[in-house]
């Protein structure tokens, strides 16, 4: 089997897996990869850690990491998401303080689901972090680059991630 | 006068929002399915050197970010007026069908694949992805595999499957080596077992459990668009097709598709209607409709003369005996996914074993010129064009993307309405008929992604009854 032979992607052979999610193009929706931008140019990476950027493509890497036989004992997901909080807030949240609900199964382009990270972390044993920034609006049309807030928050966020999972840091 | 509204409720309102305007019998007298697209693309490429392009359309959409790297790599190979080497068109359109592989696996039995596995009106709490892993744990073991396979095809091949950046003007930057060919194709051939065991499976177990739903469901009558090489299905590389209802059709060089389409504009919806030019008009009526044609699967299984590889070639025999040419029922989207499927694994192992693949002459220098280039490849979802103009510095001038998701709009418009006709009767409506009416959307394989994501999944369907007043009389979510 391809599997066996060498075919598992590096990130899923770590201990810990960081996902920037977002599009670049919109705003503070670039927040996710400009975090992983950010540890890759400020941070040495230990060994048991991966980053990546993986932009509006979380999803296939979700179900990536469903199928592999070979798992990350954690998943961070580092996020915009809208809690009514400052803007910059950032904040840590488990899946379980997520609503339930079908979100983004409608479609398969909205994503993550909600009802993914779940199921990853109750079948599979994944520990699923979630590291989220509150961002001031986003732009209705393709507009690259942060907000003054959000852009500071980087750099705290990374902090953040490098003192809570970066055991060599 | 009521109204229905199906809406996803995401950061930017509106996302996929539908709208089922009733009359005052309680029947359907009108919808609208409002789908945002990414805008200020064009704008924001202004200005930029247009070699860039290919490595930041990937961006646009982390779900068909191979046809959009393609696509872009396509019009700037032209705008450069560069024919690019033989090992690079193979090795652009081996990752292709990597890319092929993964996107219909997923779309078959992940996204639509829980209506038939776990059945139309099944409650969304079975009738997800872990519905049928733990129905057909075995099946959803393979799928999973195959899809993980495809995605690795494209890694081997450009270093990286998500935002790819191997494609360049002028050719591939990366040559494959005779050990990688060994490795792709061990997985090529697998993907191929796996599509094969995928058709036999769905013949036997889905489609025939099924088909008076396929056949019943929605049916509307449209042309459709494709791309044929020599009358032969070819997803990278070729003419377009236009194929009317009544089955004639006329062959153009994707460069001429201004020629061929028109865009038609409604108030209530940013997306625009490409529709035929030639039809002298447009007109979504579901009785007499006028100019309309639909991409992706079924469209181009329609327009191709036949599939240049032999399991594809004997399903596609089978698929026209039950269905003819050109087959219109809105269902068959899936079987021609399918087909498809069993062509791009048959086609990536030809393509391996061409001894040319390994061939490390892939690139050729280009220089700067003003130019118009336009670049087509076949998105999984439909027709994908990209059209680049550019000065004498090679900076971008004008850019126009033409997405499948877009010549689909008006389509997906009929069909929801179709839908939504035979489903609501005197006003009796559940939350059964909602995931009824959304099939006819997700047949499509309507691409999203452009715009933003969600996390936090909060009521992302909701319906609101509204009267003639605009007064809420109703509220129900999912």
């Amino acid at each position: 089997m391809a599997e066996a032979a060498g075919y598992v992607p590096e990130y899923c052979r770590k201990d810990t897996l960081v996902l920037g999610c977002g599009n670049v193009l919109l705003g503070d929706d670039g927040f996710g990869p400009q975090v992983i931008a950010y540890l890759q140019s400020h941070y040495p990476l230990p060994e048991d850690v991966a980053l990546l950027d993986v932009g509006t493509g979380v999803q296939g890497v979700l179900l990536d990491l469903a199928l592999s036989q070979q798992k990350p004992r954690r998943l961070v997901l580092v996020d915009v998401l809208d809690r009514g909080q400052p803007p910059g807030t950032i904040a840590t949240l488990r899946v379980d303080s997520l609503p339930p609900g079908r979100g983004g199964d409608f479609f398969p382009h909205l994503s993550p689901t909600s009802s993914l990270l779940r199921e990853l972390e109750k079948l599979a044993g994944v520990e699923v972090v979630l590291l989220t920034v509150q961002s001031p609006g986003l732009p209705q049309e393709v507009h690259p680059g942060l907000s003054a807030p959000v852009l500071e928050a980087v750099p705290r966020a990374c902090e953040l991630i490098a003192r809570s999972f970066f055991s060599h840091a | 006068m009521k109204q229905i509204i199906l809406q996803p409720v995401t950061r930017i309102e509106g996302h996929a929002k539908v709208t089922i305007q009733l009359d005052d019998q309680g029947n359907v007298a009108d919808t609208r399915v409002n789908v945002v697209e990414l805008r200020g693309f064009e704008k924001f490429c202004v200005g930029r050197p247009v070699e860039e392009l290919p490595r930041i359309v990937p961006r646009i959409c982390g779900v068909c970010p191979w046809a959009h790297h393609l696509a872009s790599s396509k019009a700037c190979d032209a705008v450069f007026g560069v024919e690019i080497p033989p090992v690079a068109k193979k090795l652009r359109e081996l990752a292709y069908m990597g890319h092929f592989i993964h996107s219909h696996v997923l779309h078959f039995f992940v996204l639509s694949g829980p209506d038939f596995v776990m059945g139309p009106g099944a409650d969304y709490t079975v009738r997800n992805v872990i519905g049928i892993a733990q129905k057909v744990p075995d099946i959803a073991r393979q799928v999973l595999r195959a899809r993980f396979l495809g995605q690795m095809m494209t890694q081997v091949l450009g270093g990286k499957a998500i935002h790819p950046d191997v494609s360049v003007p002028g050719g591939w930057s990366k040559p494959v080596t005779k050990e990688e060919v060994v490795k792709l194709k061990e997985m090529a051939k697998e993907c191929l077992d796996f599509a094969t065991f995928a058709m036999n499976f769905a013949k036997k177990d889905i489609f025939p459990q099924y088909l008076e739903v396929v056949k019943s469901y929605a049916p509307i009558s449209t042309g459709f668009l494709g791309m044929v090489q020599d009358g032969a299905l070819n997803l990278y590389d070729g003419n377009l097709r236009m194929m009317t209802a009544d089955g004639k059709y006329e062959d153009f060089p994707g460069e001429r598709y201004m020629d061929y389409i028109a865009e038609h504009v409604e108030p209530w919806t940013y997306l625009k209607f490409p529709y035929l030019k030639k039809a002298g008009g447009f007109s979504m009526a579901l009785d007499k409709p006028v100019g309309i044609y639909r991409t992706n699967s079924l469209a181009r299984i329609n327009v191709c003369d036949r599939i240049p590889t032999p399991q594809a070639q004997a399903e596609l025999e089978e698929f026209r005996k039950n269905f003819g040419r050109p087959a219109q029922l809105t269902l068959l989207y899936h079987w021609a996914r399918l087909i498809e499927l069993l062509y791009a694994a048959e086609r990536a192992v030809e393509l391996l074993a061409d001894p040319g693949i390994t061939d490390p002459n892939t690139r050729k220098t280009v220089s700067p010129r003003a130019a118009r280039g336009v670049g087509v490849v076949e998105a999984p979802r439909g027709t994908l064009i990209h059209d680049y103009e550019t000065d004498e510095k090679g900076l971008v001038k004008d850019v126009n993307i033409i997405v499948g998701t877009t010549h689909n709009n008006a389509a997906i418009n009929m069909s929801v309405k179709k839908a939504a006709q035979d489903l609501i009767k005197n006003g009796k409506y559940d939350q059964g008929l909602l995931n009824l009416v959304e099939m006819a959307i997700r047949a499509y394989d309507p691409c999203l992604s452009c715009a933003t994501h969600e996390l936090d999944g909060r009521i992302p369907v909701r319906v609101n009854i509204v009267n003639h007043a605009g007064e809420t009389v109703a509220n129900l979510v999912d």
